[in-house]
């Protein structure tokens, strides 16, 4: 009977650690691991605390590599304009991020279009001349998958110097300016899907 | 879904303290700031001149909200015999004009308050359209982010649930040709065609509450053009004068032609 009630407890344990397991995924306060490629999942969640292959950097991270001069890549969404918007009320949208940073917005998407998925390589070849020791801080808003998996890219693709900033815009907004920064003109020249 | 968006805007504005920030710190971004504001007041007002004021309507928000996509504002009209119409605008919300409120004549135009999502730290006018047409505006600058993708509810279905119905909230007390305050409450997710469903990853397509007319017996309290910047499950609470025969009747209706109508009694007055 006493053996009974412990596997009962011991499997109650391992399905608890299960729910645990899962809820973490959907956006809890536990940690989230890395999964092996992209994630493929809801965008708006928890992110994992590391990035292998690339360095998690705060705020003043950024600052102390600004004199590098490094690629500032922002893939935050881009607002949706809702279908049937009223023609005469505006529609606006403005995007604030860390000043002189390269909006593309959705570039951390999957599955991403090969053929995105390849415009984003060659766009960032061209932002980095080549030189893939350039350092690069990727970065969204918080709880974006987008910024983890636009820098997973950059990380496979052979990019060496990859900082990822998972406070992103948010982040960077709480304690500094940000300007308006238009999306990147040639990322947005074909369409997003 | 909730969960996520608590912790996200507790992670987010759990820990800097409070502070009364005006508009931001630097030139270039006041620049900034100022250049956009003329941009949305020339879409909203035409060539209509905005004077600056400080008596005729203050704006309340929180310098830092608690939940992005749920910040409480408060308009105060002081001097509210003068007071037409007010406009709500969230400067840096992509649809920036939130709400236009104009009173009737069973209006007691001093107060007026809103739940809004804020999509970026912002400058948030209040203008006010006095009787003679004239236009008065104020400022603040509010930190809350990400009040326009926050998911409404862990489902659509969910969020869906009892849409339409209402709920009325009186303040005690109320007698005949007294002001009196009151707080309308309607289900509905207003969904602003930025929150993705969570499972299926696709958006969920745009419904929102656009006209609310609220009227006292045959005289009107007030009508309200909204749209996506109102937090999903509006809550409005605004004053009137209870002349006459009630009841307090509200007319709801959003853009998929979904249409609501309920009435509510007063409590009894107290003389």
């Amino acid at each position: 009977m006493h053996a009974l009630i412990e596997t009962a407890a011991k499997a109650a344990i391992i399905l608890g650690t299960a729910l645990v397991a899962a809820v973490a995924n959907a956006g809890s306060a536990a940690d989230v691991n890395e999964p092996h490629g992209l994630w493929i999942g809801a965008m708006h969640a928890q992110t994992p605390k590391v990035l292998s292959g690339a360095v998690v950097v705060d705020l003043a991270a950024i600052e102390a590599l600004m004199p590098e001069k490094p690629l500032l890549l922002d893939v935050g969404p881009a607002a949706r304009k809702p279908e049937d918007f009223p023609s005469d009320r505006p529609w606006l949208p403005i995007h604030r991020s860390i000043p002189n940073a390269i909006w593309m917005p959705g570039a951390g998407a999957a599955p991403l279009d090969a053929r995105r998925e390849e415009l984003f390589y060659r766009r960032i070849e061209e932002l980095t001349h080549g030189d893939k020791t350039t350092p690069i801080v990727v970065f969204c808003r918080p709880e974006c998958w987008g910024g983890w998996n636009a820098g997973k890219r950059l990380v496979t693709k052979g990019y060496t110097s990859v900082r990822w900033f998972p406070a992103g815009t948010d982040g960077w907004q709480d304690k500094r300016e940000t300007t308006e920064v238009k999306p990147d003109t040639e990322w947005i020249a074909e369409p997003t899907r | 879904m909730k969960i996520l968006a608590l912790v996200l805007c507790l992670a987010l504005f759990g820990m800097a303290p409070a502070q009364k920030v005006l508009a931001a710190d630097s030139a270039a971004t006041d620049d900034e700031r100022a250049a956009r504001w003329k941009t949305i007041a020339e879409s909203v007002f035409g060539d209509r001149k905005i004077e600056p004021t400080e008596t005729l309507i203050k704006l309340d928000a929180p310098q830092r909200a608690q939940d992005a996509a749920l910040m409480p504002v408060t308009l105060i009209m002081p001097e509210k015999d003068k007071i037409k119409s007010v406009y709500l605008v969230i400067d840096d919300n992509p649809s920036p004009l939130a709400a236009h409120v104009t009173f009737g004549p069973a209006a007691d135009p001093g107060l007026l308050q809103l739940r809004v999502r804020v999509d970026t730290y912002t400058n948030m006018h209040a203008v006010a359209e006095t009787g003679d047409g004239r236009l008065f505006g104020t400022v603040v600058f509010v930190k809350a982010s990400g009040g326009c993708s926050a998911p409404v509810a862990s489902t659509d279905e969910e969020a869906t649930k009892g849409m339409g119905e209402m709920r009325m909230k009186f303040t005690e007390g109320a007698a005949p040709g007294k002001p009196m305050q009151a707080t309308l409450m309607i289900r509905h997710p207003n969904f602003n065609g930025m929150q993705m469903n969570q499972l299926t990853r696709n958006y969920t397509p745009p419904r929102y509450v656009d006209k609310l007319s609220v009227s006292y017996g045959d005289s009107k309290i007030f009508d309200l053009d909204a749209d996506i910047s109102l937090s999903a499950n509006p809550v409005i609470t605004f004053s009137f004068v209870p002349n006459g025969k009630g009841p307090v009747k509200v007319v709801a209706s959003d853009t998929m032609n979904g249409r609501w109508e309920q009435s509510f009694d007063m409590p009894a007055t107290t003389n």
